[in-house]
């Protein structure tokens, strides 16, 4: 039981890094439509900005975490202003952002091999080791309320679900769309860049570790449905007690874990195709 | 046969002379880089029909290219089917991974082909490298040799013949794939699904049968690049080139013949001007001509040829 229990609990310090991954697809795909499969490698920027920071320049915790989601909002800021805004004003189908943001994943990869090598590169941990899993899963309830505040509460979170629900109606109502798309990268950035910060003490980081986490958070993203911030974080737990039971308990070596996601999301896909939770109308 | 026709064939065998010729002047280096030039060139060209003419943007078309090299090496020489057989249930595997694949991912509209087949390239290499001797594991599969058909060797230029029948096969076929009513049913499901449905095409039925033809015919090429280095191992089926096959087709003009051929062409060759420059790091400079194509030439390097030309074709 106790070995249960430890289990659970890595479990669930890792479903909140996909819940994380899968927030920021989320806050992106709501306003947008867009799927930005370049959050992976925001998490990778956030988890390089701890490794500068933190062990380089040894600033102390808190300083370096907040100083690294205001980067991450600049770089949201940027990437949207780069790759997604011109497309969308040209009036450009869906896909072409989401080609672009393909290849903005590219340039953000390349240019960390460029500039940190090809090697892992380790970040330290903000409290004790034993206390680290703790430390992940309360940073990431945190952020999730604060989100989920953020909709509930104020105008601007009405403003995103009216976007939301009707692109048109809300320009009409007066929402700056233009501002809510930059808004929804700029948040999707810091998401994804904390969801790096925090696992990068367990896995260092590491120049390739983006598409990974780009593919368990959309796989989070799908079993918890797109429609609301709860299901985010649900399904992130979800494909990590599927992945940690795997490993612990099926008689295949531990790189098949990898295999679980695919599993978990044609399982839903065929079965259950708007998520567990769906959107409130 | 009628005259039209006649020219039509005169016209093929004399792209596949002259194709296969240059094999014969070439030194052993410059056939290895012309034959996996042409390998791209049949990759890409089948990866146009996916993305370009059906409007499906799926991450697995490396990874078919891998399972049918992998497929056809494992069936001949660690189940001991002859060449024919290898060959037939090679393609037999890859349809079915591929059904797996898309039939649940086409249920929904979006982009879930796009991570479903991100999740397979994943998977792909996991398995390769956990395969144990099934697979050679990290080491691949070694020390193998094309067994003889009718009883003759195929090898040096001549093999490289081959892959010129390759290429020209896939593109005939693709040929009149897309001169068909599936061609055309391919389009409109691509430009607006509601419409062809309305119109009565089955749009998931179309997507489906669209990829996992092209899915086949990556594997075939898989199954010809399995003997151009007599090795097949992991390193070479990663997602870098399911990402490079993405950009040789927008950067060359997607959904266009000629714009797979030129970006292949174009993307294979790069790096080896780049590499004297800037040594390894060629694939930041795909990405940024990547972000720069669909930012400013959306129809790529064939549509600023035909701004220039004539007439603007729209295909």
């Amino acid at each position: 039981l106790r070995d249960f229990l430890e289990l659970s609990v890595s479990a669930a310090a890792s479903g909140c890094i996909y819940g994380l991954v899968a927030l920021a697809y989320l806050l992106m795909i709501r306003p947008t439509g867009i799927i930005n499969f370049a959050v992976g490698e925001w998490a990778m920027v956030g988890a390089f900005g701890g490794f500068l920071l933190l062990s380089r320049f040894e600033w102390p915790y808190p300083l370096g975490m907040a100083a690294i989601l205001g980067f991450m909002v600049v770089v949201g800021w940027a990437t949207e202003r780069i790759a997604v805004r011109p497309l969308v004003e040209r009036g450009a189908p869906l896909l072409a952002p989401i080609l672009a943001l393909l290849g903005m994943l590219v340039v953000f990869r390349e240019s960390i091999s460029l500039g940190f090598g090809p090697d892992p590169h380790q970040v330290p941990e903000p409290v004790g080791w034993e206390y680290l899993k703790y430390f992940m899963i309360a940073a990431t309830l945190v952020l999730f309320a604060a989100v989920w505040l953020f909709f509930e509460k104020t105008v601007w979170g009405k403003a995103f679900e009216a976007v939301a629900l009707n692109r048109k109606a809300a320009a009409l109502m007066g929402i700056d769309l233009s501002r809510v798309t930059a808004a929804s990268f700029a948040g999707g950035a810091a998401a994804a860049g904390l969801a790096g910060l925090l696992v990068a003490p367990n896995v260092s980081a590491h120049y390739l570790m983006g598409v990974p986490l780009a593919i368990q958070g959309f796989t989070a993203l799908v079993i918890g449905g797109v429609g609301r911030v709860e299901g985010a974080l649900l399904g992130g737990l979800l494909v990590a007690f599927a992945e940690q039971l795997t490993v612990r308990y099926a008689p295949l070596p531990a790189g098949y874990a990898q295999g679980v996601p695919l599993l978990l999301l044609m399982l839903f896909l065929l079965v259950r195709p708007t998520g567990l939770l769906r959107a409130r109308a | 046969m009628n005259t039209r026709n006649a020219t039509k064939l005169a016209g093929w065998v004399a792209a596949a002379l002259v194709m296969s010729a240059v094999a014969f002047f070439l030194s052993s280096y410059y056939n290895d880089v012309y034959r996996k030039l042409l390998l791209w060139v049949a990759l890409a060209l089948s990866y146009n029909y996916l993305f370009g003419v059906s409007g499906q943007v799926a991450f697995s078309h490396f990874v078919f290219y891998g399972i049918g090299a992998y497929a056809v090496v494992i069936f001949l020489f660690q189940l001991g089917l002859p060449l024919p057989l290898a060959i037939l249930a090679g393609v037999l595997v890859c349809t079915a991974i591929a059904l797996a694949v898309a039939i649940p991912s086409t249920r929904l509209e979006g982009f879930y082909l796009a991570l479903a087949t991100l999740a397979l390239a994943q998977l792909f290499i996991v398995v390769l490298n956990e395969g144990g001797a099934v697979t050679g594991g990290t080491g691949g599969l070694v020390d193998y040799r094309l067994p003889p058909v009718f009883g003759v060797r195929i090898t040096g230029p001549w093999y490289t013949v081959v892959i010129v029948v390759l290429v020209l096969a896939t593109y005939a076929v693709l040929l009149r794939l897309e001169r068909s009513w599936f061609g055309r049913a391919c389009r409109a499901v691509r430009d607006n699904p509601e419409a062809a449905a309305a119109m009565g095409i089955d749009v998931a039925r179309t997507k489906v049968i669209a990829f996992t033809l092209t899915s086949v015919l990556a594997g075939v090429a898989g199954m010809v690049y399995a003997f151009v280095d007599n090795t097949v191992n992991p390193p070479i089926f990663g997602l870098e080139n399911a990402f490079l096959l993405l950009f040789m087709v927008i950067v060359g003009g997607s959904g266009r013949h000629a714009g797979a051929v030129i970006g292949a062409v174009l993307l294979y060759l790069l790096p080896f001007v780049l590499s004297p420059l800037i040594g390894h790091h060629h694939a930041l400079v795909f990405g940024v001509l990547m972000v720069a194509a669909i930012l400013l030439q959306p129809r790529g390097l064939v549509g600023i040829y035909d701004k220039y030309s004539s007439g603007q074709k729209a295909y």
